[in-house]
């Protein structure tokens, strides 16, 4: 049986790996974990159907994929002597099917060999899957509250249906009031660079949240927050930089609450060609490698928000597990060869 | 690979002919002076003078080689080559006094079957001297000890007009040495050049001295073995060691798959082992580097992510190093001479030109990549976003900015800045950038001033004056680029650990005959030459140093 959460205490921080497929499959935990994620997608697909968007299939490999990934290396693969990647993220894919539809989602897996640091973070995977939703034409502010109602809507779904998975994992979903009844927080990352400092934890103003204090603000907090406007150097070129505070991005990340950590990114999207070129620059980015994202981008593509919802992060949170590969049927733990 | 004449070589010289006849003339003299010189010494076993008469001659070599620069334009890279191999001269004129035909014959045997690596405008024979005899060869020979007449001064080829900054300074040792009573009551006792402590802090990584190993340039020089036998040989030394931008596409990560090369300890992941295998705990470090074009490689990702660079990232010794520019062709990025059917491979990443004749070989060009203030400290946020356990290093070319651009860099949090002198890299490059493009790396200092965080700095590094004087003038440490690779191959066991034992060795000398006891005191009061400003009129000023041309 593996070890669940005492929702006072937050996840444990665990060195436990995976055990060998068959007895990680068998085991009672798994399947309970496997059947909420299965009510997860089901809510997420039916949430998003019935505001109109429609579900795309996008590339699992390309000459390019997204590179603003922290730290993380990509996979190559020979493609007829061509070297594609496996996708880290469908967020060039999400940009371009906008030409299609206005409102777009696609549930796909994303490969990431992350730095081995991550192994014991208990949230990182090699092999994970994302929720991605893309607008065009959407503010940060729609899009935020999309994200957020998506959310609410999951939670308010596998907590009425899947009682038995939650009996079987232990977890009291009394640990979801606060987010089904109330709106989440809010706060800018200046801000919580700030509230992370009076906390003693030295947090870099000019880059993304450690892990570490993440999980610290996360453990305070009994809901659900948006944190806003990341610095210019911690994330791609694809997230929009605001126009009035040059140097700060019009993008958020939703923190799970009790220590989970983040669930979900997302921004406005850079879509003035020029912007993009500069950006790819700012990012050491060689743009030459870009060449079809760029040509289209030229062309004119829609502006847009949208963001991308860790699945086995988000499938965790919910269980109440230690560690996010027990959201997973398959883990592959940065770093530990598995099947 | 390179098309410059040595010295050494004069049959491989492109160059007018009539340049090479005079370039070789003292070399040919050479057995002539060394008979004279041991018939003398045969005949006068008391004191004597010989050592005033060759140095006499090297000045007439000079006087020679600025005539003809006044009198023809063209012929100045040819004089200015010599001027720099003066060293290398004299220090030749010093070993065949000390009696060491076998050494000299070695030497020229290799200059005739197989040139090795050649090194232009740069005192190689010294440097290879260092690489056999370290320490040794810091000083005359003992066999001259008590019977000849040393300190007659030379006229320095350093006070041409047009010469390297570095290369005029002299170091000035004070009369009055208040630091050296401070050290005085630190031990009791009178201080002494053993008690310098050199150990510096390159770049946020550990060295027992201010220098490390540079990374060797795009030609490939560094593809063979010696960069392998140089990154053993600088963990055994505890050197802090900068991996090339060009091992990954050469010679692959040294992961699945075989490399380019076909060898994997050549590989970047090999480079990383052979320098661990040595490695003394708490001393030295990595620094890999990643140009523009390489971000299609990830070399970062991959080595933040492998497990055989673990060791370095948990004791904090993996720096990553952002390649704006390189001295030898600032303004352009790498070039590598390709066989066809490797350029064939390659077309897809790089602009591959046929522009060097014939039907062998063709150039492959790497793009220098577009920087602006912006473009540049946002990369370098991102390095530190993205891999916040490594250091952060940014090397610049020596760009009329340098300056500013070293400012922008710090900070935007960078540990250190590389600057590489128009007269460092080992790289290939066009003859016309080799000889006239870029600050020569005393210009880049005196522009610089006081850095604000670690400066490290290269060009022509190899002894222990250059050192200082580079380090008064505001560095935190010197790479040995050329000069290692030398070493290497004159002994891939102990060449580059001599070379650096002698370089350690000659810096407490000079440190502590400034009154100064630790490497980091050298500062502008220590140089001085004529017209040059130095030393500052007012130390404290952050500004740079005296006045820009």
């Amino acid at each position: 049986m593996l070890h669940t959460t005492d929702t006072a205490a937050g996840p444990a921080a665990t060195e436990r790996l995976p055990e060998a497929p068959a007895r990680h499959l068998t085991d009672p935990t798994t399947r309970a974990v496997v059947r909420l994620q299965n009510g997860v997608l089901t809510a997420a697909r039916d949430f998003l159907r019935a505001h109109g968007f429609t579900e795309m299939l996008l590339p699992m490999i390309g000459p390019v994929t997204d590179p603003g990934v922290r730290g993380s290396k990509q996979v190559d693969i020979d493609y007829y002597g061509h070297r594609y990647k496996l996708m880290t993220s469908a967020i060039l894919y999400k940009q371009a099917s906008l030409l299609a539809f206005d409102k777009i989602f696609s549930i796909a897996p994303c490969v990431r060999l992350e730095p081995l640091e991550t192994a014991n973070t208990s949230r990182h995977l090699a092999e994970f899957h994302q929720i991605d939703v893309e607008v065009a034409g959407a503010s940060r502010e729609e899009i935020t509250r999309l994200g957020e109602d998506l959310v609410r809507h999951i939670v308010r779904e596998v907590t009425e249906h899947q009682a038995e998975e939650f009996e079987a994992l232990g977890r009291d979903t009394g640990a979801f009031t606060e987010l089904l009844g109330q709106s989440f927080g809010h706060r800018t990352h200046a801000e919580a660079v700030a509230e992370l400092r009076d906390m003693g934890h030295d947090q870099s103003a000019d880059a993304e949240i450690d892990w570490q204090g993440e999980a610290m603000l996360s453990a305070k907090s009994g809901r659900p927050f948006f944190v806003t406007d990341y610095p210019k150097g911690s994330r791609g070129f694809y997230d929009r930089e605001s126009r009035d505070e040059p140097g700060t991005l019009r993008n958020f990340d939703i923190i799970a609450p009790e220590g989970y950590g983040e669930l979900c990114s997302g921004s406005e999207r850079e879509f003035e060609y020029a912007r993009i070129v500069a950006r790819m620059r700012e990012t050491g980015e060689n743009p030459a490698k870009y060449g079809w994202y760029l040509q289209m981008v030229r062309e004119g593509i829609p502006d847009s928000a949208g963001f991308g919802i860790g699945l086995e992060r988000f499938t965790r949170y919910l269980a109440g597990l230690d560690s996010v590969w027990q959201a997973s049927a398959y883990p592959k733990v940065p770093g530990v060869i598995a099947p | 690979m390179n098309g410059r004449p040595t010295e050494g070589s004069p049959g491989e010289s492109p160059d007018v002919p009539g340049l090479r006849t005079e370039a070789s003339g003292p070399r040919t003299d050479a057995p002539g002076l060394r008979a004279d010189a041991d018939r003398r010494r045969a005949d006068a076993p008391g004191l004597r003078a010989d050592a005033d008469r060759r140095r006499a001659d090297a000045p007439g070599l000079r006087a020679d080689a600025d005539r003809r620069r006044a009198d023809a334009p063209g012929l100045r890279a040819d004089a200015d080559r010599r001027r720099a191999d003066a060293p290398g001269l004299r220090a030749d004129a010093d070993r065949r006094r000390a009696d060491a035909p076998g050494l000299r014959a070695d030497v020229d045997r290799r200059r005739a079957d197989d040139p090795g690596l050649r090194a232009d405008a740069f005192p190689a024979d010294s440097v290879r001297d260092r690489a056999r005899r370290g320490t040794a060869a810091l000083f005359p020979p003992v066999e001259a000890y008590g019977r000849t007449l040393f300190g007659a001064a030379r006229t320095s080829a350093h006070t041409a007009p047009d010469a390297d900054l570095l290369d005029a300074l002299r170091l000035v040792p004070p009369v009055f040495m208040p630091r050296r009573l401070e050290k005085l009551i630190d031990l009791a006792r009178e201080p002494m050049h053993h008690d310098v402590d050199l150990t510096t802090v390159v770049g946020a990584l550990h060295s027992p001295l201010p220098a490390y190993l540079s990374a060797f340039g795009s030609t490939q020089v560094a593809s063979a073995d010696l960069g392998t036998a140089a990154s053993r040989q600088a963990g055994r030394l505890g050197l802090p060691m900068v991996i090339g931008e060009n091992v990954v596409p050469v010679n692959g990560y040294g992961r699945i798959g075989t490399a380019p090369s076909g060898e994997a300890e050549r590989s970047l992941l090999g480079r990383i082992r052979a320098y661990l295998d040595e490695l003394p705990d708490g001393a030295g470090g990595v620094a890999v580097q990643q140009s523009t074009e390489d971000a299609d490689a990830e070399v970062w990702n991959l080595v933040y992510s492998d497990p055989s660079a673990r060791p370095l990232l948990e004791s904090g010794r993996l720096a990553f190093e952002l390649k704006v520019g390189q001295g030898a062709k600032p303004g352009l990025g790498g070039m590598t001479v390709l066989d066809r059917a490797a350029a064939a491979r390659v077309a897809e990443q790089y602009a591959v030109d046929d522009v060097l004749g014939g039907e062998e070989r063709v150039l492959r060009c790497s793009s220098p990549g577009t920087f602006t203030e912006e473009i540049l400290r946002q990369q370098i946020r991102l390095m530190r976003n993205n891999f916040p356990r490594a250091r952060v290093w940014v090397k610049l070319h020596p760009g009329r900015d340098v300056r500013e651009a070293a400012a922008v860099a710090w900070s935007a949090g960078a540990d250190a800045v590389t600057v590489d002198g128009a007269e460092g890299g080992t790289g290939w490059a066009p003859l016309g950038f080799l000889d006239t493009v870029g600050l020569p790396l005393g210009e880049c200092l005196r522009r610089i001033g006081r850095p604000a965080a670690g400066l490290l700095v290269s060009g022509r590094m190899w002894e222990g004056t250059r050192a200082a004087k580079a380090l008064a003038l505001g560095a935190t440490a010197v790479g040995l680029g050329r000069a290692a690779l030398l070493a290497v191959e004159e002994d891939p066991e102990r060449g580059l650990v001599r070379l650096v034992e002698a370089l350690a060795l000659e810096l407490r000398l000079l440190i502590s005959a400034l009154g100064k006891y630790e490497a980091s005191a050298l500062a502008y009061e220590d140089v001085w030459a004529a017209g040059t400003g130095l030393p500052h009129p007012d130390p404290s000023l952050a500004a740079p140093l005296g006045t820009q041309p």
